[in-house]
Formats: structure tokens, C-alpha cells, sequence
């Protein structure tokens, strides 16, 4: 009786219609044949001759683990991007997906993993910092020629520590004082930081404390741990002058919380989020969001990849895309060396990789990449959200 | 005085949740001595399925049926999947270890811990979801205490979970079942000479101890919101702290233990530091079980020689 | 044998225990025959040469399992000898790892020769140990283990938070980033600075570590602290000095602890505070429980079990290779007759074939998908209902519905077991293929999960525990 309750709540859990990315695998698998022909024509027109061009991606992600939900839509996006990129090339390129769980222990060792796999020619990720660094020093002290492009790390500098490591979004560097600027231009006079005590996070409020304090800005500065999913009593000491209230948070929903629970308290501050809190689990009307894109599903061109990506998963979230602009700069340079008549290794592949110039990308913007391996171009966006839950786009 | 009586409110509906998770780690304790550590998954799956009722009937903005029967089937069916959940895992994990060692049990409890998990995350993916019980019940609704507002979910909360302490203790002190249950935990194997069927008595232990734990589910997310497969796991290392502190074992305790450390976390972050909220409180309990070293009623263990 | 203090009956207490039950009982029995020196000896040579036989990643994952084993060996000593709960434990792990990092990169500008920093360190952990034993005065059983457990969270939130404690200035800890940049053991001129050298470099800890505990274990402070775990009352009346030997084991299972921590920094070329979560704490205790409580060579087994298992089954192949090998097995020992077995097989091709038409009668065969890219896929293609688009709703029923048959076969006896495994080997498959095989980092962690109850189902006592009469 309960297991039958059970398969009803898990009915009714399940994403509604679609089907979930489980089954797209089998699916693609079967179409290879055709479009494989069709798009081999489309390369030979293209120039020189090239039929085949193998491949070997790794995928580095929270798969399962406290941060899932990142983990997952990561995943998801890295698939999806391997999918239509096999379909429209007629090549064949494999992944392994590596789970770090979001564990600095793991994440060495599956770098290391990925590393003595010959056929793995780059990976993308992993997806914090602290594991950046983990794999960061396997990957440097392996082979420094292997190129990992991290879709989530935002940690000021650490692309300079490592050969290898290139990232899809731009750095704290950015959305600190950006962040800051607004706050100032909007007239906030007294500030309320949370951290949630993670690498991230701590980075980012101490950069935007620092430049509001510089401005003359009363802050509060406050943290809580990941774990926490009552912020009633901190919502509580919030003071009746504030203006806004700074949330750097990787899970939006927790922000979502802290938002019900100061309307619950009659708290009127502004929630200004991180690009971590970009993410339709956060949906208070009135609030900004940080967010290193524009809106993807306003962006030409993106718009199909996203109904396309929905159509075969259930969910996506802000650390989607940036997943696919990394395969995307991988492949493309693997494509590179492919086109030139050479065998891609991991040194010619990291070679190309520096050299990617997209004119435009998924996230609407260019991608090039500086010496060090940070987006030539970081800009951060700042949007509102509206009470039908839509954002619009104010700096 | 109003910031005082706010931040009492907060510690309360905090503490109801975790006395509810205790009393389940609390009961299994008293009959079969060891923790059943996946206590928490069973509050987790108590919260989707609480979720799953929720969007069977129409979700928060869309509901068929009246929001006070929604409430009660989603308290129903949350009940029944997590002591489903509960009893499965008694039968399949833990009576094949009931004459071992007390620590194979816990190593079976983590096992089921990752399995459940896992299952979650293969059933409901790894997104968290929310019950968006302000939709359900405005937070203009509720009731006011002096200067102060709280909102009718909490005061649920709090009505609903002192209610069933009392209905607790009440059936744990005078029906046969629950005599049974303090016999068993007392000396089973007395127990079973005198004729108890103590693996009958462990399954009402563990389907009560489930249930409540299915209604703490449900009560996380209405006031707090967010569920997620890794919920269980946070909550359980609270409840079983609180089990501890309130006198392992102890009906009574555990209620005492979750509510002494709500409100010393609500206070602490109150009236000292967010940041330095979790050193402050395990700092203090290290110093409460200095001075009391078995919990608030817990009685100090009297060994036979 | 005639030491002083020496009774012989405790001596060969272990000898005494049942014998040559089980199937294990043989190769245990001659296992117990080879002298425990020799048994370290091959274990330290098969180990010395693994790590030529294996690429660089599965060095990596030796050097975890060793690292597991060396702490778990260092717990056995609080919890399996002295019999004391210390859920603490992963703080003086976290300890040892935060004082070399911190004296062994550019976190505070400080650079100790390593012969100076090791020796420090284990001191400092050991008397750390020590004054966490204070509170077991007063303190017994699970309330020393929540105790114990503050303690190691107390540790954690310093770790994290240290900056911002009030009065201090420094970044000794680096707060939720953590120190990168620690240096590698350096003696005598020699960087341990690779995987291997860091492996065999544990490798030699770990031995002496071993000898010295084996030692320890075997003397008169080995015997009172089984004393004290089996009766502590009675132990204080036969004058055993129980405090300070409660002392002595937590000071010797956090200099061991300890000792561990100052390799894993240079092994990851960082600390972090993610390494000391209550999550690995767990992983040690399920490796100490796994291997058999109060058993050396099971720790270290149950270390290399927990430490392998996970990796073994990261390869979808090899996972896949696993289930069917598993279901068959499954279907053997639980069947225990060919011509049951054959009729359960027979029953479930026929059931797959059955559903397969009934659902292409009713549907068209848009529905379907093609079979995951396995070494059955060409047998399951055009049996299996391989469920294209919107499989999602019916795997997950499947799925709930394959566990409750699964639950439902183990309580099952006679017919009713048989007749209950063809459907339920029919939707186990059926899951497998449509949904597991397709995910597999959760699918990994299902079955890790599963090994466990598994394994703790067979052998409440461990891979090499012995059985104790639990007195109450």
C-alpha cells in the first residue's frame, strides 16, 4: 500500500510530458546513421576534406551530492551540447562523466582519472572552486597541456594558477563591483550581506563589502551555513533603515526562503542576488539578480538550444548554459585541429582552445579568452524581477 | 520585547521540527538501542510525498479540494509513504542485524541512507521543490500575539506538534501497545518471556516513529519551503542531537531537546552572531552535557555488575 | 609466553572463539594459521607491487585506500579496543592536515623542515586527543559519542570561520578556501613529491604503524583496554587505571589520525575544509565496521573494500557486467534448484516477450527506443521493452515497483519466491536498462548503498570480526 503511495508520489514528481533525459541517449543514438552522412557532405563543402575526427570529452560535475541539482542540470547541458554537436558534425564524440560530489578528495582523484584516459583529449569542470583546485594541481602536475574549462568557478585568480584551466563565466573580479556599483547608484545607504560560509560566497561579499564600506555604506555583515534552510531568526535581526538586502547564494531556493520569510516579518528590504541565485527557484517580484548572460531565452539563437534542451530534459537552471559554451569552445577547437589535418592530442586541442574566438555564443555574448584563461570579455548583467516572474534587464 | 517574542516564535516552530525527527530517533532508540541513522531519508520521503499529494491535487495556486483537506491528505499520505518507508527499512535492514554488534546496524542504516537517497535522486531528480505555502495560506493570514504577527503556518505548526506529543505520551503511558513499547525498551527480553511479541512492538515503533517523522516532512515544507533529496541528511544530524541532549531514549527528552535547541539556535543568531551560530550552540551543549552528562531527562545509566 | 602479567587464556583469547562455521571458514582458518608477520609481509608486497600494474588514477585511489586504512586503524584503536564512541575523530585528522598545510606552504610565510613539522605534529594531535578523553570521565556511551561529534563540528566551523573569530588577524586557515600550495614531505634531500612516492611513502607509515598498534595491542595496555570496552566497572575494580587509559587511547588514535592528515595535504597539494565533513567520518567507520571491529588486517581490508568498490563500479560496463551477474546470483542462491531456476529464466522471457506485444498491440511502436549501447543489447533489442520518449513516469513506477518486489522475494518461501522473481527480474532488467544504466553516478551510489546492507546482512560482524556476545 505505501510502496503503491509512494510510485504515485513519484508520478506526480517526475517532470511533467516530455520524458526525461534518460531516454535522449537511445534516441540520438539511432538517428547517428542519417545525419552522419548529411552533415559529413556539409564538412566536405565546408573545405578540406575531412570525414572523421575522434573524440573524447570528460565531464566533471556535482552529480549526485549536497549540490545535485548543479551537478545534474550540468550534465544534462553537456550531454545536449555532445548530442547536437555529433548530429550537426557527423562526428562521433564521446564523454566520461566523472561524479565529484563536490568533493575536493574526488575531484583529485577523478582528474587524475581522466588524465591516464589517453582518448580524453579536455574536460569541462568541475564546478567549484575548491575542486578546481583539487584537480587543478593533478592536472598541472600530470599534464599541463590538458585544458579543463570550469562553467561555474568565479574565484579571482585562479585561472593564473593553472595552465589548463579556462572558465565560460566571468570572474568575482567582475560581478563584485558591479554588483557594488549598482547598490551605490540605486542610493543604498545601509547594507545587509549574508554568506553562506562556501568559497564563493565569502569571495564575492567580502569584494562588494569592502567597496560599499569605501563608499561610505553602513554594512552588516552575516553568514549562515549551507545547511541551514530556517533564516527566520536571522531575518529578524535585519534593521527597519535597510535598504538592501546582498544574498552571494549558489542555492536559489534558500534565497526563495529568505525572501517569504521576510515578507513574513514585514522586512521591506531589496534582495539583491549573485549570479548563483539567477535561477527560477528564485522568484520574488521586486528583487535584482546578478547574471554573467543576458537571458538566454531573449537571445537569437539561443532561444532554439534552450526549447531544443527542454524538449529532451526536464529542468534547467543558470549553471546550464555556461556548460555548453565549454563544449562548444572544446569541440570547436578539437574541430580545428581535425580541419588542419592533424590528430588532435591534448596539446594541440589547449592550443586551439586559447585561440577560440566566437563571434557570439549560447550565453549571447563572445568568447575569447585571456592569457591567463578568463573571459576576454566578463561582463555581468543586472536584472529585476517582475511579478509575473519575468526579468528585466536594468543595467 | 517584540523582537524577544519574534524570536521565540522562530525557535518554536524550529524546535517543533526537530522534536518531531528526535521523537522517532528517540523511540527506536529505547526499544532496540542504536540509532537508526536513516531516519532522516524517511523524513525526506515523507516531504515528497506530502508534494506529491499537493500536486495530484492541483498544486499550490490550482487546488480542487479545499485547502484544509489538502493539508490533511498531504499530512495523510506523507504519513503513510514515510512509515512505509520506515517499517521496509526495519524488516530488510535492520532485523537480520538484531542479535549483532550495536555498531553493524549503523553501517546498515548509512547503507540504506545512500540507497534512499540515491532513490530519490532517480525518482524526483535533484532539483528542490517547494510547496509555495504562502499561495496556500496568505502569510496576512494568521494570528497576532501582542505586537507580533505569526503567520497561520506556523501556529499549524506548533498546534500540530503539540498535539501529537500529547497524544504520544498519552498512548506511550496508558494503551496496551504503548505499555508494550516501554516494556520492550525496559528489558526486552523480559519482555518477550512475559510474552510480548517484541518484533510487533519494534514495527509500531518504527511505524509511529516514521509517521512523525512524515509529518515533520510536510511541515518543513510549509514553512520553510525547499525539499530536496539531501534534506534528510541535515535534519537527522540536528534530531538526533536533539535526541541526545534531551536524554536518549526519553519521550519526553527528545520533545525538551528539540525545543531547547530551536531556540538556542534562534537566539544565538539573534542576540550574538549568525556566522558563529553553530559554534556557539554545540559549544554550549558541550557544556550543558558537561554538567548534565544524560541529557535533560535522560537518567544516568545504573550498572548491573 | 611467561611475561609477567600475561594470563595465557586472555592471551589466546582469540582462539577460542567459534570456529569453522560458515562458508568462509576454511580459507579463514588457514588464514588464522599464518603467523600475523608473514600476513603483513605479503600484504606490504602485493601492495608494493600494485601500483606497477596500475595506471596513474588507480595509484591515486591506492593512496585513498591507504589513507582510509591508516585512520582506520587509528580509530580501531578508540572504538574497537577501548570501546569508545569518537565520532570525533575526523577533527584530528582535519588537525594534523591544518598544522602541516599551515606550516608547510605560503598560507603564514612559515616553512618547517619536515623532520621538524611530523614529530610536532603528532604531538600536538596526540595531546589534543588527550584533553577530548577529559570529558569520557564523565561521559559514557552515546553521549560521549554526540560529545565527541560537537567537537569534530566545533572543529570544522573554526576551520571555516577562523578568520572572522574575534581578536584575530591572521588567515591561518584560509576560511572556506582552504590552503593550497602545500609542500610535499621532504627527508633527508628527498621530495615525496609524485603519486608513487607518496603511496609508498603511506605505504611505510602504514606499516609502522601496524607494527607499533600490534604491539601496543599486544601488552599489558592492549588487555586492559579490552578490559575496559567488555565490562568498565569491573575493570576499575580489578585497580585498572581506567582514565588514563581512556586517555592514552584517544591520545594514540589521534597521533595516528594526525600523522595521516600531514600526507594528505601534499598528496592534493591542499586542505581544504571539505575534506573533514561528517561524510567521510562515515566512510571511516563503515570500513573499520566493514572490515571487523577490532581487527587490524580488517580495517585495512574493509578500507581497500570502501575505497574500491565505488571506483569499481564508476565503470558503466563493469556495473552493467554487475547486475546481470548479480541477478543471476540472485536467482541461484535464492532459488537453490536448476529446474526452479530454469523456470524462473524461462518465465521472465516469456513475460518480456508478452509485454512487449501487449504494449505494441496497444501502442505503435513510436514508444520505443533502442537499447543502450551494452554487451546485451543485441539479445535485449528485440525483447526488451526499451521505452523511448515519456519513459520517465513508467520507469519511475517500475522502478518503485521492482524494489517492493525485490523487498517482497526475500520474505517469500516456496512457490510464491519463484513466482515473484519473474516479474520482478522482468522489471529489475527492465529498469536497468531504461533508467539505471543511463545514470550513472546515481546508479553508482544506489548500488554502493545496497553492497552495504547488504554485506552487514551476510556479516553483521565484518569481513574479519568475530562475533562478541553483546552482554547487557
Amino acid at each position: 500500500m505505501a510502496l503503491l503511495a509512494l510510485a504515485l508520489v513519484a508520478a506526480a514528481c517526475s517532470p511533467s510530458g516530455e520524458g526525461g533525459g534518460s531516454t535522449t541517449t537511445a534516441g540520438v543514438t539511432t538517428t547517428e546513421g542519417e545525419t552522419g552522412t548529411t552533415a559529413g557532405e556539409t564538412t566536405t563543402t565546408g573545405g578540406q576534406p575531412v570525414d572523421t575526427c575522434e573524440a573524447t570529452i570528460g565531464f566533471m560535475g556535482p552529480i549526485t551530492g549536497e549540490v545535485a541539482f548543479i551537478g545534474e542540470v550540468q550534465l544534462n547541458w553537456f550531454k545536449y551540447a555532445l548530442d547536437t554537436w555529433n548530429a550537426e558534425t557527423g562526428y562521433d564524440f564521446q564523454m566520461v562523466e566523472a561524479d565529484t560530489q563536490f568533493d575536493v578528495a574526488q575531484s583529485a582523484t577523478l582528474a587524475q582519472t581522466l588524465l591516464d584516459d589517453p582518448a580524453v583529449l579536455a574536460a569541462v569542470g568541475p564546478a567549484g572552486s575548491d575542486q578546481v583546485d583539487s584537480a587543478g594541481a593533478v592536472f598541472e602536475a600530470g599534464d599541463p597541456n590538458f585544458t579543463f574549462i570550469s562553467p561555474s568557478s568565479t574565484r579571482v585568480g585562479i585561472t593564473a594558477q593553472y595552465q589548463g584551466l579556462y572558465r565560460t563565466v566571468p570572474s568575482d573580479a567582475d560581478q563584485g563591483p558591479t554588483t557594488a556599483t549598482f547598490l551605490l547608484d540605486q542610493g543604498a545607504t545601509s547594507v545587509f550581506i549574508v554568506d553562506d560560509q562556501s568559497s564563493y560566497s565569502t569571495g564575492l561579499a567580502d569584494i562588494v563589502q569592502q567597496q560599499l564600506e569605501d563608499a561610505g555604506v553602513t554594512v552588516t555583515r552575516e553568514s549562515v551555513s549551507q545547511d541551514l534552510t530556517d533564516f527566520s531568526a536571522l531575518v529578524g535581526t535585519i534593521a527597519d533603515d535597510t535598504s538592501f538586502v546582498y544574498l552571494p547564494w549558489q542555492v536559489a531556493a534558500n534565497g526563495q526562503i529568505f525572501a517569504n520569510q521576510m515578507a513574513e516579518l514585514g522586512k521591506e528590504a531589496v534582495i539583491f542576488g549573485s549570479d548563483g541565485m539567477d535561477s527560477a527557484d528564485f522568484t520574488q517580484a521586486g528583487s535584482y539578480i546578478a547574471a554573467f548572460a543576458p537571458d538566454i531565452a531573449a537571445v537569437e539563437g539561443s532561444q532554439d538550444l534552450l526549447a531544443g534542451y527542454l524538449e529532451q530534459y526536464p529542468e534547467t537552471n543558470t549553471f546550464g548554459p555556461p556548460v555548453y559554451a565549454a563544449a562548444r569552445v572544446i569541440f570547436e577547437a578539437i574541430d580545428r585541429v581535425c580541419q588542419s589535418g592533424a590528430t588532435p592530442d591534448r596539446a594541440s586541442v589547449q592550443a586551439e582552445i586559447a585561440a577560440t574566438d566566437q563571434a557570439t555564443s549560447i550565453l549571447g555574448s563572445p568568447i575569447s579568452f585571456t592569457e591567463d584563461g578568463d573571459l576576454a570579455e566578463g561582463r555581468f548583467f543586472i536584472f529585476q524581477i517582475q511579478e509575473d516572474g519575468s526579468k528585466t534587464l536594468v543595467q | 520585547m517584540e523582537f524577544f517574542l519574534q524570536q521565540t516564535v522562530n525557535g518554536l516552530t524550529l524546535g517543533s521540527v526537530y522534536a518531531l525527527l528526535a521523537l522517532g530517533y528517540s523511540m527506536v532508540y529505547g526499544v532496540l538501542k542504536f540509532l537508526n541513522f536513516a531516519h532522516g531519508e524517511v523524513y525526506m520521503f515523507g516531504a515528497f510525498a506530502g508534494y506529491g499529494v499537493l500536486t495530484v491535487l492541483g498544486g499550490p495556486t490550482g487546488l480542487i479540494v479545499p485547502v484544509w483537506l489538502a493539508l490533511t491528505l498531504m499530512f495523510v499520505g506523507a504519513m503513510v509513504v514515510s512509515s512505509g518507508v520506515g517499517v521496509a527499512l526495519e524488516r530488510f535492514a535492520y532485523r537480520p542485524l538484531r542479535n549483532a554488534s550495536r555498531l553493524a546496524p549503523l553501517i546498515s542504516a548509512i547503507g540504506a541512507s545512500f540507497f534512499l537517497q540515491a532513490a530519490a535522486l532517480l525518482l524526483f531528480t535533484a532539483n528542490s521543490r517547494s510547496y509555495e505555502a504562502p499561495q496556500l495560506i496568505p502569510i496576512e493570514n494568521g494570528l497576532s500575539i501582542g505586537p507580533v504577527d505569526v503567520w497561520a503556518v506556523r501556529v499549524m505548526v506548533i498546534v500540530v506538534t503539540v498535539v501529537l506529543m500529547i497524544l504520544l505520551t498519552w498512548w506511550v503511558k496508558s494503551s496496551k501497545a504503548g505499555k508494550a513499547v516501554r516494556a520492550v525498551s525496559f528489558d526486552a527480553e523480559a519482555a518477550a518471556m512475559m510474552g510480548i511479541d517484541v518484533n510487533r512492538v519494534v514495527l509500531v515503533t518504527f511505524l509511529i516513529g516514521s509517521a512523525l517523522a512524515g509529518v515533520g516532512g510536510v511541515m518543513v515544507g510549509l514553512v520553510f519551503g525547499r525539499i530536496f533529496h539531501f534534506m534528510g541528511f541535515i535534519a537527522g544530524l540536528k534530531a538526533f542531537t536533539a535526541a541526545v541532549v534531551g536524554g536518549i531514549g526519553s519521550i519526553p527528552g527528545a520533545m525538551l531537546g528539540g525545543l531547547l535547541i530551536g531556540f538556542a539556535e534562534a537566539y544565538t543568531t539573534a542576540y550574538i552572531s549568525s556566522t558563529f551560530q553553530n559554534l556557539i550552540v554545540f559549544g554550549l551543549l558541550i557544556v550543558f552535557l558537561l554538567i548534565r552528562p544524560s541529557g535533560v531527562l535522560g537518567r544516568p545509566e545504573l550498572v548491573k555488575v | 609466553m611467561s611475561n609477567i602479567g600475561v594470563d595465557r587464556w586472555v592471551a589466546e583469547s582469540s582462539e577460542h572463539g567459534p570456529k569453522g562455521k560458515g562458508w568462509t571458514a576454511p580459507a579463514r582458518s588457514l588464514l588464522d594459521r599464518v603467523p600475523s608477520g608473514w600476513k603483513l609481509l605479503g600484504f606490504l608486497v602485493v601492495a608494493a607491487v600494485y601500483p606497477f600494474l596500475v595506471p596513474q588514477a588507480g595509484v591515486r585511489i591506492g593512496i585513498t585506500a591507504l589513507l582510509l586504512a591508516m585512520l582506520a586503524i587509528g580509530l580501531n584503536t578508540v572504538v574497537g579496543w577501548a570501546g569508545l564512541l569518537d565520532l570525533g575523530y575526523i577533527a584530528f585528522y582535519g588537525f594534523g592536515a591544518y598544522f602541516y598545510g599551515a606550516v608547510s606552504s605560503d598560507q603564514i610565510g612559515v616553512q618547517w623542515p619536515t623532520w621538524v613539522a611530523i614529530p610536532v605534529i603528532v604531538l600536538a594531535s596526540a595531546v589534543l586527543g588527550a584533553l577530548l578523553s577529559l570529558p569520557s570521565r564523565r561521559l559514557v556511551g552515546d553521549y560521549l559519542a554526540i560529545m565527541t561529534l560537537f567537537f569534530a563540528q566545533v572543529f570544522l566551523e573554526v576551520i571555516v570561520n577562523y578568520e572572522r573569530l574575534p581578536g584575530v588577524d591572521t588567515n591561518l586557515t584560509g576560511g572556506p578556501n582552504g590552503i593550497i600550495g602545500v609542500q610535499p614531505w621532504q627527508l633527508f634531500g628527498f621530495p615525496f613529491d609524485t603519486f608513487n612516492r607518496n603511496y609508498f611513502l603511506l605505504l611505510v607509515l602504514l606499516g609502522l604503524v601496524i607494527v607499533l598498534l600490534r604491539n601496543i595491542d599486544q601488552s599489558r595496555t592492549g588487555r586492559a583496554w579490552r578490559a575496559l570496552r567488555e565490562d568498565t566497572l569491573a575493570a576499575a575494580h580489578m585497580t585498572t587505571p581506567v582514565n588514563r587509559l581512556k586517555m592514552l587511547a584517544f591520545a594514540v588514535g589521534a597521533a595516528v589520525a594526525g600523522l595521516t592528515g600531514t600526507v594528505l595535504g601534499p598528496v592534493q597539494v591542499g586542505v581544504f575544509p571539505n575534506n573533514f565533513q561528517l561524510l567521510f567520518l562515515i566512510t571511516i567507520y563503515a570500513a573499520l565496521i566493514l572490515g571487523g571491529l577490532g581487527s587490524i588486517p580488517g580495517a585495512v581490508l574493509g578500507a581497500i573494500a570502501v575505497a574500491f568498490t565505488p571506483e569499481i563500479l564508476r565503470n558503466p560496463g563493469i556495473a552493467g557486467w554487475l547486475f546481470y551477474i548479480g541477478v543471476v546470483v540472485l536467482l541461484v542462491t535464492v532459488l537453490r534448484r536448476w529446474r526452479m531456476v530454469a523456470a524462473v529464466l524461462a518465465g521472465v522471457v516469456v513475460l518480456g516477450y508478452l509485454v512487449r506485444f501487449l504494449s505494441l498491440a496497444i501502442w505503435d511502436e513510436t514508444i520505443l527506443g533502442a537499447a543502450n549501447d551494452t554487451f546485451l543489447s543485441g539479445i535485449l533489442d528485440g525483447w526488451l521493452l526499451i521505452l523511448g520518449p515519456a519513459s520517465d513516469v513508467v520507469s519511475n513506477y517500475a522502478f518503485v515497483l521492482a524494489l517492493a518486489g525485490v523487498l517482497a522475494v526475500t520474505v517469500a518461501r516456496g512457490w510464491r519466491r519463484g513466482a515473484l522473481l519473474v516479474p520482478t527480474i522482468y522489471l529489475a532488467i527492465l529498469v536497468w536498462e531504461n533508467k539505471l544504466s543511463l545514470q550513472d553516478s546515481v546508479t553508482r551510489q544506489l548500488l554502493f548503498g545496497a553492497v552495504l546492507v547488504v554485506m552487514m546482512a551476510v556479516r553483521p560482524e565484518g569481513i574479519l570480526g568475530t562475533r562478541r556476545v553483546e552482554i547487557t
